[in-house]
Parts: C-alpha cells; sequence; structure tokens
C-alpha cells in the first residue's frame, strides 16, 4: 500500500523525468569546452607524436649519422635508409625514407636515435594528393625539421625532465 | 683423458686441452678477445679470467689446460667480478661510437660490454686517440677502437706469413700498425677484418655502407680459383654487400683470399649488360630475349650449312657452372659445333692429340696436402693463383715438408722453400728433364722405367736436380706433384705434363693440377673439350678444334660464354684479337658489355654473375659443391642454365624439360657415373709425341707470362677495390740485369719485342734480379697490354728513347 503511494507520487512529480534531466540539467550550467576547429585548437602536450622530421644542428650540419637504429626498431618497417661515406668522410644517409602510411605514430623511431636526428614533430595537419607522396624522402623531412626546429627544440626542452 | 669440472658439472677431455677450447665444445660461454682457435695463445686481453679451486687468482681460461680433478667456474661471483674490471679497463680507452662504427652489431666488444660491462662509466679523464693509417684500399682503419688482442699481428705471422701489422709501444702508448706507413699487401689480409672483434679494422669497400643485421646471408662457393672455399654472400635489397668467409675445415678453414672477399665489387660495374643487344648498322640495339636467341641460331645455322661443323669456335670460361658447361655442349654439340673448349691459358696441346686428356684434378685432398713429406710445384706461384693452397703449402713447409718449386721467375715465397729452380729463358722442361735423370741413375735397379732412358740422352744433372731427386726418391715418403697454371701455359705444357706423370709414377707421388678458373674440373666433366664429352669419355668422331688452334687460324664465327674476354683469357691475345674482329658472327653469353666484346660481337646476351645464378662447381679435389643465388639478375639478364635451356629447346632439343638447375647437375652425375673411366695411352707411348722437344735447343730469349692476381677473370677485373692495390702490376718487360746489359737495355728504356710474323710491341723495361737470365717477364691480361703474343721465343731491340 505504501509502495504503491510512493509510485503514483513520483509519477506524478514527473520524478524519473527530472532524474534523468539531472545530468543534462548539470552540463546545462558548467562551462563549454568545444573547440571551434579551425577557429581554435586543443593545447598539445610537447609529447605528441605527428609529422616527422629530421634535425640539423645549430651550425647546419645534418644530425643523422645513417646508424640505421631507426630502421631497425620501427614496428612498421616503414623507414629505408641507405647509407655512404659522405665527401667529408663521414657517415651520411644518402636515402631516408619513411612510409606514412605504414607508419603508427609510435615515436620509437625517435626513442632509438643516439643524435636526436629523427623527431615527430606536433605538427598534426598534412595530406597527400597525390599517390606516392606518402614517402617522406629525406630532403623533405629535412625541410620540415628546418621549419619547426624551433617549436621541436621547445617541446624537446619541455620534456627533457623527464626523459 | 683427464676429468675435471665445470660448474660442478664432470666432463673429461685430453690432456693438454685448454679450458676455453671443453668450454666452446660444450657450449659454456666464455668470454674472450685474443683468442682464436686458429691462431697461437697470448692470453694478453684477460677477458677470459675464470675462477679455479685452490688457484689464489682466476686463471685466464685460454691459456690454462685442463687438470686432473680441477674445479672450474665460469660465471662465480669471483669470475665475473674479473671479468667486469677487465671489462670496465677495456672501455677506459674504447671510443663510444658504436653508432657509426661499421662493426656496430657484429661487434665482440659491443656484445660483451652488454653482458658485463657497467652502464654508467667511471672514468670521467680524457680517452687515449690514435692516428688513423692508410693501409691500402682493402681495409680502414679506426686504430682509436682498437683493443690490443694482436689477433691482427699474429695472423700476420703465422697465416699471411708477412709481418705487415705490428704492435709498438707499451701499455697505454701501445699502437698497432705497419711498421712504416705502409700498405698491406699481403693476399689473405681481408681475414683481419673478421679476426678483429671491434671496428679497428673494418672492410673499406664496405665501409658505412650497411648494417650487419639487415643484411641477407646465402651461402656459396668463391668463383676465382679451384679451391672453392666457402663464403657467405650478404646482400641488401638485392644488392650484394660482402663476401665474407664461411668456415669448412677441409677446405678454406676459417679463411678467404682477398680475391674471393672483394671481387663482388664488379658485380656492380657499370657495363653490367642489361638487355639483349643485337649489333646493326655497326649500332647497339636492344632487343629482347626471343629475337636474340633465334637471331643468334638463324646466324649460326647459316654459318654452319655454309662452312661447315669447324667453322664455329666455342670458347667456354673456366669459372661458368657445371651446369652451364653441361648445358653449353650439349646445345653447341645438337647444333653441330664441336670446337668447344674451356682451357684458355693453354697454347699447346700437343700431348692430347688422338687420346683423352685427364681430369685436372689435385690427385689428394687439401687436408692431405699439409701432411706431405716432400712437395713438388711445377709453373706455380700459388700464392697469387690460389691464394688458400698456399696457406696449405704454408702449413706444410711448417710441419717439416720439402718443397721444391720449378718456375719461370724467382718469386717471394712465404714459407720455407727446399729448393727453387728457376732455368733461363723459362724452359721449365730442363730441369724436370734433369731431376727425372738424377732419379734414374740413382735407381737404376727398376727396370721397367729402362724406356724412359733414350729420351734423357742429351740431359745432364746439375747438383741442384741430383739434391732434389733425392728428396724426392726417399720411398716411403708422401710426394705430391703439382702443375700450376704456368706449366699449363707453357709453350711445353704437354711435355711438362707428361714427364711429371714419369715423375710421379716414379716416386709413387700424387700427380694433380692447379688449373685456371673455378671450374675446370667441372668443364672437363661436363665435356666442354673438343675431343670429350660428358664424363671424360673421348668422342670418337667430331671432334674440334682447341682453344688455341680455334683463334690461331680465324674462325668465321665464334661463340663466347660466361663473361670470356678473350683479347685479355687466352694465351695468345693478338691472334685471339685478330680471329674475333675478322669472324663475320661473334655471340656473347656474358654478364659485362664494354672492352672488346663491344667491337667484335655481333650479339650480347646478358647473363648472370655468379651471386646471381644457382650452380655447382667442382673443385680441384673433385668435390662437386652446389650453391644458390644470392640476389636476382640485374636488367634482362637471366641464369646462363636458363638462356642455354630456351636455346637448346629452340633447337628442337629436350631443353624445356629442365624446370630446375638440380636437373641438369643430376643428370650429368648419371652419366659420369656410367661411364667408363679415363684410360690413357701407355706412357711411352706419349712420350714418342715429344721426342722432338726433348732435343730443341735451350738458347735464346723467351717471353713468359702470366695472369696477374686481379686479372684473372672479367669479374675480378672490374673490382675497383681489387684494381686499386698494390698487386696490380705496370705494363712492364722485366729483364735480368745480365740480359738487359747483353742488348745494352736500361732501366729507363723501351724495348720492342717482336716474333716474326706475328706480333711486335714496344713496352717499358724494368730491370730485375728475379728474373732469370733469357727471359723476358710480361704481366698479361693489363688493360693496354694488348699487343702481346703467346709465350715462347721472340726478338728483342731496343727501342730509340726519344724521352730519354
Ligand atoms: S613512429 Fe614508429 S612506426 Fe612510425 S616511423 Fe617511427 S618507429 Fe616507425
Ligand atoms: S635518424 Fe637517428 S637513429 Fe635513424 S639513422 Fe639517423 S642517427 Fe640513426
Ligand atoms: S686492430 Fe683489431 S685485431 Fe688488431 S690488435 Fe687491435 S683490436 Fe686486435
Ligand atoms: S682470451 Fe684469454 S686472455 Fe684473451
Amino acid at each position: 500500500m505504501l509502495n504503491w503511494l510512493k509510485q503514483f507520487l513520483k509519477s506524478i512529480a514527473f520524478w524519473e523525468l527530472l532524474k534523468g534531466m539531472r545530468v543534462t540539467g548539470r552540463h546545462f550550467f558548467v562551462k563549454k569546452i568545444t573547440i571551434q576547429y579551425p577557429e581554435e585548437e586543443t593545447p598539445k602536450s610537447p609529447r605528441f607524436k605527428g609529422l616527422h622530421a629530421l634535425r640539423k644542428y645549430p651550425n647546419g650540419e645534418e644530425r643523422c649519422i645513417a646508424c640505421k637504429l631507426c630502421e631497425a626498431v620501427c614496428p612498421a618497417v616503414c623507414i629505408t635508409i641507405d647509407s655512404d661515406e659522405s665527401s667529408d668522410g663521414t657517415r651520411r644517409t644518402t636515402r631516408y625514407d619513411i612510409d606514412l602510411f605504414k607508419c603508427i605514430y609510435c615515436g620509437f623511431c625517435e626513442e632509438a636515435c643516439p643524435v636526436d636526428a629523427i623527431v615527430l614533430t606536433s605538427q598534426d595537419k598534412y595530406c597527400f594528393e597525390n599517390q606516392g607522396e606518402n614517402i617522406m624522402t629525406k630532403e623533405k623531412l629535412l625541410a620540415i625539421g628546418d621549419q619547426f626546429e624551433q617549436e621541436i627544440a621547445k617541446d624537446r626542452e619541455a620534456d627533457r625532465s623527464y626523459r | 683423458m683427464v676429468n675435471f669440472e665445470i660448474n660442478d658439472k664432470q666432463y673429461s677431455a685430453p690432456d693438454g686441452t685448454l679450458i676455453i677450447q671443453v668450454a666452446d665444445r660444450e657450449h659454456i660461454a666464455i668470454p674472450r678477445f685474443c683468442y682464436h682457435p686458429k691462431l697461437s695463445i697470448v692470453a694478453s686481453c684477460r677477458m677470459c679470467l675464470v675462477e679455479v679451486a685452490k688457484s689464489p687468482k682466476p686463471l685466464p681460461a685460454c691459456a690454462t689446460p685442463v687438470a686432473e680433478g680441477m674445479k672450474i667456474w665460469t660465471h662465480s661471483p669471483c669470475a665475473c667480478d674479473a671479468q667486469k674490471s677487465v671489462m670496465e679497463f677495456l672501455l677506459i680507452n674504447h671510443p663510444l661510437d658504436c653508432p657509426i662504427c661499421d662493426q656496430g652489431g657484429e661487434c665482440e666488444l659491443q656484445d660483451q660490454a652488454l653482458e658485463y660491462g657497467k652502464d654508467v662509466s667511471r672514468f670521467t679523464e680524457g680517452k687515449r686517440s690514435v692516428k688513423d693509417l692508410d693501409i691500402g684500399p682493402l681495409i680502414k682503419t679506426d686504430m682509436t677502437r682498437c683493443i690490443h688482442c694482436t689477433r691482427c699481428v699474429r695472423f700476420g705471422t703465422e697465416i699471411a706469413g708477412m709481418r705487415e701489422l705490428g704492435a709498438t709501444g707499451r701499455g697505454e702508448h701501445m699502437e698497432i700498425g705497419t711498421f712504416l706507413e705502409q700498405t698491406v699487401d699481403s693476399e689473405v689480409s681481408g681475414n683481419v677484418i673478421d679476426l678483429c672483434p671491434v671496428g679497428a679494422l673494418t672492410s673499406k669497400p664496405f665501409h658505412h655502407k650497411g648494417r650487419a643485421w639487415e643484411l641477407q646471408q646465402v651461402a656459396s662457393i668463391a668463383p676465382h680459383d679451384c679451391v672453392g672455399s666457402h663464403v657467405y654472400v650478404h646482400t641488401l635489397r638485392g644488392e650484394v654487400m660482402r663476401v665474407v668467409p664461411r668456415q669448412e675445415d677441409s677446405i678454406n678453414e676459417v679463411w678467404i683470399s682477398d680475391r674471393d672477399r672483394f671481387s663482388y665489387s664488379g658485380l656492380k660495374s657499370p657495363d653490367r649488360l642489361l638487355k639483349p643487344l643485337i649489333k646493326k648498322n655497326n649500332e647497339w640495339v636492344e632487343t629482347d630475349w626471343d629475337l636474340a636467341l633465334q637471331f643468334t641460331i638463324k646466324s649460326l645455322q647459316a654459318i654452319l650449312e655454309k662452312e661447315g661443323g669447324r667453322s664455329v669456335g666455342a670458347l667456354v670460361s673456366p669459372s661458368a657452372t657445371l651446369e652451364e658447361c653441361y648445358l653449353a655442349q650439349k646445345w653447341l654439340r645438337g647444333m653441330g659445333i664441336s670446337s668447344i673448349d674451356h682451357r684458355l691459358h693453354r697454347m699447346d696441346f700437343s700431348c692430347d692429340s688422338g687420346g683423352p686428356s685427364p681430369c685436372p684434378t689435385f690427385g689428394l685432398a687439401l687436408t692431405e696436402l699439409e701432411n706431405a713429406d716432400t712437395i713438388l710445384l711445377i709453373g706455380s706461384h700459388p700464392r697469387t693463383e690460389q691464394p688458400l693452397i698456399n696457406h696449405r703449402l704454408a702449413k706444410a713447409a711448417r710441419k717439416g715438408a720439402q718443397i721444391i718449386m720449378v718456375n719461370p721467375i724467382q718469386y717471394d715465397f712465404n714459407f720455407k722453400v727446399a729448393a727453387e729452380l728457376t732455368p733461363s729463358g723459362g724452359q721449365l722442361l730442363h730441369p724436370l728433364l734433369g731431376i727425372m735423370n738424377a732419379l734414374l741413375s740413382q735407381k737404376n735397379e727398376r727396370p721397367h722405367f729402362a724406356w724412359l732412358t733414350p729420351f734423357l740422352k742429351n740431359t745432364v744433372s746439375t747438383p741442384e736436380e741430383k739434391q732434389v731427386a733425392e728428396w724426392l726418391g726417399r720411398g716411403n715418403k708422401k710426394v705430391a706433384i703439382f702443375l700450376g697454371l704456368q706449366a699449363q701455359a707453357h709453350w711445353h705444357a704437354s711435355a711438362l705434363q707428361l714427364v711429371a706423370e714419369a715423375l710421379a709414377l716414379f716416386c709413387q707421388a700424387s700427380l694433380g693440377y692447379l688449373t685456371e678458373g673455378a671450374n675446370s674440373v667441372g668443364a672437363w666433366v661436363s665435356g666442354v673439350l673438343p675431343d670429350q664429352g660428358p664424363g671424360g669419355i673421348s668422342l670418337s668422331e667430331g671432334k674440334g678444334l682447341n682453344a688455341h688452334s680455334m683463334v690461331k687460324t680465324p674462325l668465321p664465327a665464334y661463340v663466347l660464354f660466361g663473361g670470356v674476354e678473350p683479347e685479355f683469357d687466352l694465351a695468345n691475345t693478338v691472334a685471339a684479337r685478330r680471329a674475333l674482329s675478322e669472324s663475320a658472327f661473334v655471340v656473347a653469353f656474358s654478364p659485362f658489355r664494354g672492352g672488346m666484346c663491344e667491337q667484335y660481337a655481333k650479339v650480347m646476351l646478358p647473363i648472370a654473375a655468379y651471386t646471381e645464378t644457382e650452380g655447382t662447381f667442382i673443385n680441384g679435389e673433385g668435390r662437386w659443391q652446389s650453391f644458390n643465388a644470392a640476389n636476382p639478375p640485374p636488367g634482362e639478364a637471366r641464369p646462363g642454365w636458363e638462356v642455354l635451356r630456351a636455346l637448346t629447346a629452340l633447337c628442337g632439343g629436350p631443353g624445356s624439360l629442365y624446370s630446375r638447375s638440380e636437373e641438369v647437375r643430376d643428370e650429368l652425375k648419371h652419366i659420369v657415373q656410367n661411364v667408363p673411366s679415363v684410360t690413357l695411352p701407355s706412357l711411352e707411348q706419349r712420350f714418342r709425341r715429344i721426342e722432338p722437344i726433348l732435343s730443341e735447343s735451350k738458347e735464346g730469349l723467351r717471353v713468359v707470362t702470366e695472369w696477374p692476381i686481379y686479372r684473372v677473370d672479367s669479374l675480378v677485373r672490374r673490382s675497383k677495390p681489387l684494381q686499386d692495390t698494390a698487386a696490380s702490376p705496370l705494363f712492364r718487360a722485366r729483364l735480368n740485369p745480365k740480359t738487359a746489359s747483353l742488348y745494352s737495355i736500361k732501366g729507363e728504356n723501351k724495348m720492342r719485342i717482336r716474333r716474326e710474323g706475328e706480333f711486335e710491341c714496344i713496352l717499358p723495361v724494368a730491370v730485375d734480379k728475379k728474373i732469370p737470365e733469357n727471359t723476358v717477364h710480361i704481366a698479361s691480361a693489363l688493360e693496354g697490354g694488348g699487343n702481346m703474343g703467346q709465350q715462347g721465343a721472340v726478338q728483342v731491340f731496343l727501342e730509340s728513347n726519344k724521352d730519354a
């Protein structure tokens, strides 16, 4: 009898409905976090794993010494390197290709590199219009490195104490 | 036998066995740097320290023999502590440049540092650094990385027989280097690359080219000499990156020659033939296989119809595989071509005419050679011709064998030679007859050799020859006689062969042939001979011309198989050039274009070079050694046996029946097993044929030529690192000072050499005491050496020297 009364009161007071609206109601008053992409962007961690780049030293010398550790560690087997002695007698790559269709953006290559040459930048906006553009050649990678060097250096600096 | 314990387990081994040997046998890991099973023991690195009960300090496992009741622990705290400490000392001065070091990934120091090293260095002081040396085009040095194990130094003294590398200074200041700024010129020098446990000595042609872990490894057989060394070919994405030895104790142990190691560079030569080419109006036109093969067959058939079966000569490389040889002769004989030969260096075939030639094997196994008591080498310079035979000879010499050389010039040997006979004018026959004569007079109790006496009536033995005869005829000693490349290329090759046979019979010795190419025995077995078919069976009809007669009088057409370059490879290069350029049709089956081939050939068919085809080589011991292809041939090149299969099929033969090369080999094997063995006519009968030679005069000047170590075949000739070594000679006529003064020629002069009606050439002179009198020694197969005819009597003139 008492139960029946409880049910009756709940139903005429739209209790269940109010209960269901509770979450909605709460969110109605909470500060909104919708990002108006592309006018706005989410902030990224310095560890963000985006487009690859090959870095240079401040004096313009290529960092990469063609040790092929990144090639060996890459779980997706998407890095292909040919190496040879350069004109100044140092060990250099003559070809450094990353197939971005195969890459799983794990960042292992960056971890393996003894000289911080290959890095994953925080760039996440890129696309390919033609077949074959998914292969990032050494020239492209170095150009990306040149373009974003400041940002790359800043990200590495921010993450330094955790490495 | 002694019983002892390692890591609390019972083992036994013969007395005197070293702890490290037992550990290796039982697969117990003991770290080491200076110990190498093929080198002497110095116990200098101390990496192999192990704990031994009742010994106050840990002992080096590589220098401590096991003893009865010994208790050894290889991984006890005491041993590990010792090993770790040694490792720390070694790493004090070792640079941390693994990422740019070519040894990275296959470095003994790296591996052992991983296991025994500490992860942090306690050493903050400056590291030692050592100046690098340039020791030639084959070996790259980085002496800062050296850990002073002295393996390379011991290799030089004990194996290469040349003290080229040595240690100077002590302790911290110890450095390994050449004594003067010198190159390392040994023919087996490349082995220090494998021996060096770190990256101090690495391969120069492979420098910075790749990583050990990314290479594919395929077992193969070395293609440049009759030893048949076992090798591994390492490839990366279908390209050969390097060649390293594969251990086979009965053949090459753990070594290979530099020629086998570095010849692969020639595979990447820019003049690789990539597509079938046909010459039209003196222009090379690319075509497809079908057209090229049909054109070849039609052209050959047209000539055969017009001029008969003897109008086509086929020269097959002695380094072609067994399958290629067998299919080549099958195709050629099927077409009606009977002049087929692989003995390119030979010019005298007189003792073969009318009878079969014997199979050119060593006559004994390589491991037996090491234990021979007396070894007679005739016309042979194994150091350059078969470097690993030289290694066995050096081992035999160290065990006390008497090694006797009968050679056209004096050579530098890296072992003790008991006697070296260098007759004047390159007349190798005379000292042999002298030895034979002395043997006969020493042992006149052997009546069944009485028939020999009349042949020797003009021979007088010198004391030296008598001494040699004494060594040879000692009885119950193991004697081995070898005819080397220069005896086979000699103008008296047949006579030399017969006298050697007689000597071998007389001394109950083995008689062996150190042949050209990697597969001379295979070529013989498959019947690449003008008068013998597969299995060596004598042909009663359809005999053809031998390699020398094929070019002596030009033929209308030639077939060149397997990268044969007659302008370099034949005994008479002048005649070869003339014959080929005058002929109406030449088809070259070759991995390479370029050179003279482009001028004389009408069709060039690209075939695979050695790492690119499967096949079989039969080495001098008679071992059938099959191997697989390591990488695909470039362009449209196809393995030689497939091309021949297609040709046979096009000619209506059963060629297309073979689906794999093994079937070709097995078919031949079946034939060989079922033919009767070759019987030669009696020695006495064959001696009759050389009777006129025996009474020939010894006088007069003669040219002696020799194929230099890195000019022996088309692949080696295209290997840049090998061509850059000091072993690549200049085009010079080398003369004895006495002979030179007889013709009033001086070192800076030029000389004109002429043989009436045959050739004439002018070349610079080098005066050299190692050349016997009346001999003009010239290296053949050199670029620009084209006008040299065959060996033998010549006239020389002083060329009026305009530059002098
Ligand atoms: S991020 Fe990972 S998958 Fe991509 S290239 Fe680097 S290692 Fe390879
Ligand atoms: S990017 Fe780094 S890891 Fe890769 S080859 Fe170059 S140096 Fe080595
Ligand atoms: S160069 Fe290599 S083999 Fe020679 S002593 Fe040094 S580490 Fe040993
Ligand atoms: S390996 Fe034993 S001391 Fe070097």
